[in-house]
């Protein structure tokens, strides 16, 4: 092989990647974009630079009372799928439970299961028992398919740690309650953490189980997003959107930095 | 993503002749929540759909096919769930095309900086609202969009192109949606293959080319199978983007389901069209992990 061509493959394969690359953020960055040019529609190319869609996106009420709700949502998601995803966890990976790896499969399928078919069975659960669709609903809802995130994550930190730190603890003396609290728990605290921050934003996003369990005027932020383009799209939107950003954005940063984004690679 | 850690718990097996410790309580909770806010309701959807009306309103209700036949008497609903797993499919494809190139290159990057650099280039989207990146879409491929207008400007067009409200815009959309999960799932298993024997492969005289197609392409196929049954699963249950995209001209299942909760108030043929998607569902989860369950297995990748 010619050193010519090995190279024309070189840059084949680098534009091509470079193209992808694109594909993938470019849409991202065009959102920006709209977010920040003062045309009442959306019209390309953008004529200047204003920050009135944001003064619009933050004086508009329904638009911060979702953001409110989605807000408070997602932290009793985070708190909720934590603790009961690290304790299942725990169980799975060192519980000795026959049956192990199909109740993993088990608490990993609310991901790959249609999250509209969830939203329809709980909406039709609720209704059945006559109960209505109150936030905490939406809660375990948005908790069902944030577990497998935290589960995903701890169980990763825990299949790379030394099972012979926590014996030798114990062999020393220490009660196994003491065991947890002082070897096993700093030791995954990483995988819950980086669960925990997955929880988060998995369920602030959140769209197709909450367009089951909202009622009017109490949507979540996707939600009222999802209403107001099906007749509007303006820059409001746009800014709306640059909130969702930012927060993937600021959480991916915040990922790496505690856990590294590698970890999640891992299959 | 949605990837089982079958792995993960492999090695406890050899502990199990040790019997169940007390450890294995703390599943109780998340189980207790599964199975209230779960299987429960899963399970209410399937009496739903066998019953002719809301028993909790209407006690007269009584035991019936019909929704199950009137999914199967119209050709409207079969052309739904046709068109769902055509999308699916069209969907799944260019996800793998646009996503081996990508997982490739970041399963064999040297630099620790530059892998970090893919990986958030790739999670970022990922963890970007559904319905955000979206709207991304309809400002990029509508009428007035970016491409629209640059291609006018330009005057290599006089009408715009027909680029949403359609298949086509749906189908880009969803694979900027879904690419990522299918970027994910190929690194791990890419980059667990042997760069060595692609080496001897050049070794021996074939072209990279060559090494890749008869070495590397083959020893991802599990790989290639477990992304893509990732990426049809979430795309045949994909809502806001046909709703958003496709505008009067594509329906799928996802949809339909909605509309009978939203406006025909029929809860029962919702849920006969929801045990329609959740078998099919069901069929690429169980071929999925079975996937998953031989790659973690498969001594040869590791």
């Amino acid at each position: 092989m010619s050193a010519r061509r090995l190279d024309a493959g070189r840059v084949a394969y680098y534009t091509l990647n470079g193209a992808i690359l694109t594909f993938l953020l470019l849409p991202l960055a065009i959102v920006a974009v709209f977010a920040l040019n003062p045309t009442p529609y959306i019209s390309f190319p953008p004529v200047g630079v204003t920050l009135r869609w944001f003064e619009k996106f933050f004086a508009n009420e329904d638009f911060m009372r979702s953001l409110w709700l989605s807000l408070r949502v997602a932290a009793m998601v985070l708190v909720l799928s934590t603790v009961l995803g690290a304790m299942c966890a725990l169980a799975l990976a060192r519980g000795r439970l026959p049956g192990a790896g199909i109740l993993t499969a088990f608490f990993m399928s609310p991901l790959m299961l249609p999250a509209i078919l969830t939203g329809l069975a709980l909406f039709q659960v609720l209704l059945l028992s006559g109960v209505g669709r109150p936030v905490w609903g939406l809660v375990m809802g948005h908790t069902l398919v944030a577990v497998p995130y935290v589960l995903r994550t701890t169980l990763a930190v825990l299949a790379n740690f030394d099972t012979r730190v926590e014996e030798a603890a114990s062999s020393l003396g220490a009660s196994p309650v003491r065991v947890f609290f002082e070897v096993t728990l700093p030791l995954i605290r990483p995988g819950v953490i980086a669960g925990g921050i997955f929880a988060f934003i998995v369920s602030f996003d959140q769209f197709p189980i909450s367009l089951f369990l909202v009622l009017p005027k109490g949507e979540t932020l996707p939600v009222v997003l999802f209403n107001y383009m099906k007749f509007d799209l303006d820059g409001a939107i746009a800014a709306a959107s640059m909130v969702s950003i930012v927060m993937a954005l600021s959480v991916v940063l915040l990922l790496e930095r505690v856990i590294g984004l590698k970890a999640y690679v891992k299959l | 993503m949605a990837s089982v850690a079958l792995d993960d718990v492999a090695p406890h097996q050899a502990m199990r002749r040790r019997g169940v410790s007390p450890i294995a309580w703390l599943a109780a909770p998340a189980l207790l929540l599964f199975v209230i806010f779960f299987v429960l309701p899963f399970g209410a959807m399937a009496v739903l759909s066998l019953l002719s009306g809301n028993p909790a309103t209407n006690p007269n209700v009584i035991w019936t096919t019909r929704h199950y036949e009137r999914f199967l008497g119209d050709d409207l609903y079969s052309d739904a769930l046709w068109s769902t797993l055509r999308i699916g499919l069209i969907t799944t494809v260019f996800s793998l095309l646009v996503g081996y190139p990508l997982a490739h290159w970041m399963a064999r990057m040297k630099s620790r900086i530059g892998h970090a650099a893919l990986l958030m280039a790739v999670i970022a989207p990922m963890l970007t609202g559904i319905v955000v990146r979206t709207f991304a879409w309809m400002t990029i491929l509508q009428d007035k969009g970016v491409i629209n207008t640059t291609l006018i400007g330009m005057g290599l067009i006089a009408k715009p192109l027909p680029l949403m409200y359609n298949e086509f815009g749906t189908i880009v959309a969803l694979v900027h949606i879904y690419v990522p999960f299918m970027v994910l799932t190929l690194t791990g298993v890419i980059g667990r293959i042997d760069e060595r024997l692609e080496q001897a492969a050049r070794n021996l005289g074939a072209t990279r080319m060559r090494a890749f197609i008869e070495v590397t392409l083959p020893l991802s196929m599990p790989g290639i199978l477990a992304g893509s049954l990732l990426v049809f699963a979430l795309a045949i249950s994909a809502y806001v983007t046909p709703f958003l995209m496709g505008g009067t001209n594509v329906l799928t299942l996802p949809m339909l389901i909605y509309q009978q909760v939203s406006s025909s108030f029929n809860v029962g043929f919702a849920g006969a069209l929801g045990v329609v998607l959740l078998v099919v569902s069901l069929f690429i989860i169980v071929a999925y992990n079975r996937v998953l369950a031989r790659l973690s297995g498969d001594e040869a990748l590791t």
